[in-house]
């Protein structure tokens, strides 16, 4: 295989691995709570601005400010699930889609009074660093980061399938008055679940400080991305989100080789319509 | 949020006629009464905004469908007329025209293949669709001079919809605005606002109702992007500069549904309410705060939209109607009895005069042969073959799971047969969908959970029945009117339909079937879930329908009501016919009280 395309394969992956992870996180909540969380990008952005605070102020490497930002966007998700989402959750679903888009008009505004337009980032020592193999060349932070999502999405999946949280996780997503009639705490398992998508994107937020810019309204862009790809990789399966981010990855480093960086958001679009139109059960999701 | 519909021959010098009439004349003065061009900025923008959430609410509030996207239209708008006008000094008066011509064949385009999605995935598209137009017209700057924008050369003329003061602006907006409530008022009380509302509610419900969804929600849609399109036009005249990232802003899309759901989604007046609240409101806090910090502005306004949507969800509107009726009582000439009401002939339904052709006489009236279907391992229908006569009651019984359902949705064109004959009156009708399809045959259906349209009352329930056979919405109410007595529901008329009791709900879902004319009427598990005494009543309204020349197929598990009923009973089981006969027939059946009956049924 050409040598280009394969250095092309392997930064899409990478790159595709960080899509995964932040649409796992819509894909857990859409999947339990029937919600798409309009917000979620601002939620991207506000784990940005996180660590690149602890970054700033104390010094904390991002990677290692996981530790905190983990519990801490748990306990976010948590918080916004029973103020915002919890009063209405059997409003019509016009009512829910724009409480949160509300809330990422409030969240993405917030951020950029507090913290004003400036675009920030993350420079560690191993900001620039790649690694040489083979004739490619690894960028080493987002490998980092890639193994992290990686390691992050398998202990979901296992969270999922093993702990008797993540099993009424599942009934839930799958039946909801059934599940109710098992004795498994609806409310509570809706602030888990949110909890943990949001938990989800938060790390995805530290990973990616250090190979990206933050600034208030680059949830927007990233929301669209988690977008495309929960609507590829089916919007109630968690591993369409992991297949669909790496796909994802993938054909926006071909297309910016290809055909050119400017046209990647319009590629995203193409990609999404054409989707909801003709298959908008996507890869993985049952209908 | 009920539908109003008004008699028109009421009495003018009420206040229900010359109040709104006040108001109209209220808002054409206030153009007139600023000094200062900021204030009249801001009744421009709240006519040019009130114009656009009206658009808006038609398509999101009346027919449900939550664009994101309408910023797109606003957008093409915007630029075709600017552009025609820069190169080609074409008029905007034409331009407007041209921009809404674009607008409409781009919503076509878009509307049919997005009108399938459901709620969240259509917002989700119609997002994704505005930002394709943002980034073309940004991308593509050989047109459109991208991000630079359009400057519009001030040339004050009427032929340019240009002009010195805000003045004429303001009464240009003000007419676009009026034009368009009454476009909405008009569509609110007629057969096509009907459609909508019923499509809002519940889509399955109003196909087999004989509502054509696809037709209606791209209607609505194409009378919504002509008026945002002509804002658009407007808009540009107006500040004289566009430019894709202001254009096309999914703020703007979202403004629109704000003033909606502000002033109240769905309602008539709602949007305008929503619009001349908010407007001011942005532009005193941009004004304020604006200079103090970029984004305070959209802070509070994000924060009115959450606040919004879960306490006050059905808007100002709802509050308004809470106290507009006892106001209007207060002022002069209030007093006046508002309209009379004819004195309702308690009249049966009349028989539908047949179309009994000879050829249709000799063929079956309604006949399934070899019908087939199964969903992926699981045969659902097996080889099943039954004949209906004219004027019969025909049951249909077996276990649950049996494929009873799935039989009636196979019939009515909500799932299509995998192989298999339907023929009705002489006409092959395997697998014809939509369901509307069925119900203009005269085929009608009830649902076995039933779906009563839960914002109408049970009046305007049933005359979502009656505008499937005529147009005329003063026609309509008569008839429904009528079937209500015929079920006996005529107390219950002006009650919300999410306020009856289930026996109530099953009257009304046949009710309202039953103002479709039907000629053959599938009756899903009409009697389940009813006590002993609503039983009783509800055997012998079908029993009254099917003397009125109805032909009547049934499920049913209570057996007293399908014994009492049934001219002849098939038997499903597995999905296969496994006995057909009179009642008694069946009830010795082995095979039936095998698989069915029971024992204890025989002794």
């Amino acid at each position: 295989m050409d040598i280009t395309v394969l250095q092309l394969i392997i930064n899409g992956l990478l790159l595709g691995g960080m899509y995964a992870l932040i649409s796992i996180g819509l894909t857990l909540i859409f999947g339990v709570l029937e919600i798409i969380n309009f917000a979620h990008g601002e939620f991207l952005m506000l784990a940005m601005y996180a660590a690149f605070w602890l970054f700033q102020l104390y010094g904390i490497d991002p990677y290692l400010s996981m530790v905190i930002i983990l519990p801490l966007f748990f306990l976010i998700g948590v918080l916004v699930q029973r103020v915002t989402i919890q009063p209405i959750i059997n409003a019509p679903p016009l009512n829910q889609i724009f409480m949160t888009v509300g809330l990422s008009m409030v969240l993405q505004n917030v951020a950029l009074f507090v913290w004003t337009a400036d675009y920030r980032t993350v420079k560690t020592t191993y900001s620039g660093l790649t690694l040489k193999t083979a004739g490619l060349l690894i960028s080493f932070p987002r490998l980092v980061a890639f193994l992290l999502a990686m390691g992050l999405i398998a202990a979901l999946l296992i969270f999922l399938k093993k702990t008797y949280t993540g099993k009424a996780i599942r009934a839930l997503a799958q039946e909801r008055k059934a599940a109710m009639l098992m004795g498994i705490n609806v409310y509570r398992t809706y602030q888990i679940a949110f909890g943990i998508g949001s938990a989800c994107v938060g790390a995805a937020g530290a990973m990616l400080i250090p190979v990206y810019f933050v600034f208030p309204s680059v949830g927007s862009l990233f929301v669209l991305i988690a977008f495309v790809v929960v609507i590829l990789g089916g919007y109630n399966s968690l591993t369409g989100s992991l297949v669909g981010g790496l796909i994802i990855g993938v054909v926006e480093a071909f297309s910016g080789f290809f055909i050119s960086p400017h046209l990647k958001e319009a590629i995203y679009f193409v990609i999404f319509i054409l989707i909801l139109l003709f298959k908008p059960t996507g890869l993985f999701g049952r209908a | 949020m009920r539908l109003i519909s008004r008699n028109i021959s009421g009495n003018v010098l009420h206040p229900k006629i010359y109040f709104p009439f006040f108001l109209v004349v209220l808002m054409a003065i206030l153009p007139l009464v600023p000094q200062n061009p900021f204030y009249g900025d801001i009744i421009v923008s709240s006519f040019f905004y009130g114009t656009m959430a009206l658009a808006w609410n038609l398509v999101g509030g009346f027919a449900g469908q939550i664009s994101l996207g309408h910023t797109a239209f606003f957008g093409i708008g915007a630029y075709t007329s600017t552009l025609l006008y820069l190169h080609y000094a074409l008029s905007p008066w034409v331009g407007m025209l041209a921009g809404a011509g674009l607008s409409v064949l781009v919503a076509i385009g878009i509307g049919i293949p997005c009108f399938r999605l459901k709620s969240h995935f259509f917002a989700l598209a119609t997002i994704a669709i505005g930002e394709v137009l943002r980034f073309l017209a940004s991308y593509w700057r050989g047109l459109t001079q991208g991000g630079v924008g359009l400057l519009i050369p001030f040339k004050p003329g009427i032929e340019n919809l240009m002009f010195k003061s805000k003045t004429p602006y303001a009464y240009i907006a003000l007419a676009l605005m009026l034009v368009m409530l009454l476009i909405c008022y008009v569509i609110r009380n007629s057969r096509f606002g009907f459609h909508l509302i019923s499509l809002r509610e519940d889509q399955d419900a109003a196909e087999s109702l004989g509502v054509k969804s696809s037709r209606s929600k791209l209607t609505a849609l194409i009378i919504s992007v002509i008026f945002t399109s002509i804002s658009g036009t407007f808009y540009a005249q107006y500040i004289l500069f566009i430019d894709p990232f202001t254009l096309f802003s999914l703020g703007i899309s979202i403004e629109l549904a704000l003033f909606a759901i502000i002033g109240g989604l769905g309602t008539v007046t709602g949007p305008i309410l929503g619009a001349f609240l908010l407007t001011p409101l942005d532009v005193f806090l941009r004004a304020w705060l604006g200079g103090v910090s970029a984004g305070l502005n959209f802070i509070i306004y994000g924060l009115v939209l959450m606040v919004a949507v879960k306490y006050f969800p059905l808007g100002i509107s709802g509050w308004v109607r809470t106290w507009y009726g006892p106001f209007l009582q207060k002022l002069p000439g209030g007093q006046r009895a508002w309209k009379t009401e004819e004195a309702m002939a308690l009249s049966l339904v009349p028989a539908r005069a047949s179309d009994s052709g000879k050829e249709r006489e000799k063929s079956p009236f309604f006949a399934v042969k070899s019908l087939n279907k199964r969903f992926g391992g699981l045969v659902a229908v097996r080889d099943v073959s039954f004949q209906i006569q004219k004027g019969e009651i025909l049951g249909l019984i077996g276990p649950n799971g049996a494929g009873k359902t799935t039989i009636f949705n196979l019939v009515t064109g909500f799932i299509p047969p995998d192989s298999g004959q339907v023929v009705f009156q002489g006409e092959t009708i395997t697998g014809l969908k939509p369901p509307h399809q069925i119900c203009l045959k005269h085929i009608g259906r009830t649902f076995q959970l039933v779906k009563p349209f839960k914002d109408m009352t049970a009046l305007e329930n049933v005359m979502v029945g009656a505008f499937a056979r005529v147009q005329n919405a003063q026609e309509a109410r008569k008839r429904a009117l009528e079937i209500l007595a015929f079920i006996g529901l005529t107390k219950h008329r002006d009650s919300l339909a999410s306020s009856l009791t289930i026996a109530d709900r099953k009257r009304l879902e046949l009710g309202r079937a039953l103002a479709t004319q039907p000629d053959l009427f599938l009756l899903d598990e009409v009697v389940a879930g009813l006590n002993p005494k609503e039983t009783e009543e509800i055997i012998s309204t079908i029993k009254k329908i099917s003397g009125q020349g109805v032909t009547i197929f049934m499920i049913a598990h209570v057996m007293k009501a399908v014994m009492a009923l049934s001219d002849r009973i098939i038997v499903l089981h597995h999905g296969e016919k496994i006995a057909e006969g009179t009642p008694l027939e069946i009830s010795r059946d082995k095979r039936v009280v095998e698989a069915y009956l029971g024992e204890d049924y025989l002794a």
